[in-house]
C-alpha cells in the first residue's frame, strides 16, 4: 500500500503537494495521543488521527511516517498544510471514521 | 575522544516549536552515519523530555553532549516541579492542561516511553524545577552498515 493506492479510493482526498505518494507504507496507525504515537508507531507507518494541530506534523517528521490521514472530516488548517509541504508529508482527508478508514483500508491489502 | 556540546532554549507552553530539539538532534545524528533504529530512539527520548518542558514547567534549558561512544541530554527546568516521581513514572498518570490535552499530550506516557528508549536515566526535582538526565550509549551496532 502506498498514497497513491489509497488515494485512488473515493473517500480520500490528498490535501497538499504531490510529493512521496510512491513510498511504500508500513502499516497503518491510529492515535490521537502523540505519546502513543510515540511509543508504539514505527518508521513509514501511515497515521490515522483526528487530531489536527501542529505537533501531529513534528511527529510525523521525526518518525518518517509515509503520511497522515484525518479522519471524522476533521479540519486541517493552512499552517499544517504549508508545513506538511515543507516536510513533504502528504497529508490525506476523509469524512470516513477511524474504524472505517480502517475496514476500507484494509481491503486493499499490503 | 571527540565531544560537543549544543545547548538550547525551551520557552514555556510554546507548543508550535516543540520538537526541534529532537529534530535538530535527529538530523545531527544521521550525519554522523548512526543508524534510523538508533536515531530512533533517541529521537523519541528527545521529543518527549522536550514536551515535558514546553507543557509541564516554566521552560528551561538543554544541553546534548555528543561524545563518540555516548549522547547525553540534559534538560533542566526551572519549576513547579514534579510532586511525586513515583506517580509521575506511573503509565497513564498526568496532571497535564487542558491546553496540553487539546494538543494530543497527556496520556501520561511521556517519561515511562524515555524509561522505555534511554539506556540511563535520572530524574530529579523539587519546587524549583526538574533537572532529566538520559543517556543512549554508542556502539558499533548504532551505526548504519
Ligand atoms: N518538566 C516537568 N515539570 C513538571 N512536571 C513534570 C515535568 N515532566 C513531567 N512532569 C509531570 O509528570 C507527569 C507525567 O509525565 P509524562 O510525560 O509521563 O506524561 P504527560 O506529559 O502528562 O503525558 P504524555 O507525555 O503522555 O503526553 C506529568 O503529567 C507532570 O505532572
Ligand atoms: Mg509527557
Amino acid at each position: 500500500m502506498n498514497v497513491k493506492s489509497i488515494i485512488n479510493n473515493h473517500h480520500f482526498t490528498l490535501i497538499n503537494n504531490e510529493t512521496n505518494l510512491d513510498n511504500k507504507i508500513n502499516k497503518l496507525f491510529a492515535s490521537d495521543l502523540m505519546s502513543h504515537v510515540m511509543g508504539f508507531a514505527e518508521t513509514e507507518d501511515c497515521l490515522v488521527t483526528v487530531l489536527n494541530n501542529i505537533n501531529v506534523l513534528g511527529v510525523a517528521s521525526l518518525l518518517d511516517f509515509t503520511g497522515v490521514i484525518f479522519s471524522h472530516g476533521v479540519k486541517v488548517n493552512d499552517s499544517i498544510i504549508q508545513k506538511a509541504n515543507e516536510l513533504d508529508i502528504p497529508l490525506i482527508q476523509t469524512k470516513l471514521t477511524t474504524v472505517e478508514v480502517i475496514n476500507e483500508l484494509h481491503k486493499l491489502g499490503e | 575522544m571527540e565531544s560537543t556540546i549544543t545547548t538550547y532554549n525551551i520557552e514555556r507552553n510554546d507548543i508550535g516549536n516543540a520538537g526541534t530539539v529532537a529534530s535538530l538532534t535527529k538530523r545531527a545524528l544521521k550525519r554522523q552515519g548512526l543508524s534510523r533504529e538508533f536515531v530512533k530512539t533517541v529521537t523519541i527520548g528527545v521529543y518527549e523530555a522536550e514536551i515535558n518542558v514546553v507543557i509541564h514547567s516554566y521552560g528551561g534549558e538543554v544541553t546534548v553532549e555528543k561524545a563518540d561512544d555516548y549522547i547525553e541530554i540534559i534538560f533542566k527546568d526551572v519549576g513547579p516541579g514534579i510532586e511525586s516521581i513515583e506517580n509521575a513514572m506511573t503509565e497513564g498518570w498526568s496532571t497535564a492542561s487542558k491546553y496540553a490535552i487539546e494538543n494530543g499530550f497527556g496520556a501520561g506516557m511521556g517519561l515511562p516511553n524515555i524509561k522505555a528508549v534511554s539506556d540511563e536515566m535520572d530524574l530529579h526535582s523539587s519546587k524549583e524545577g526538574t533537572t532529566l538526565r538520559i543517556r543512549f550509549y554508542i556502539t558499533e551496532d548504532c551505526y548504519e552498515r
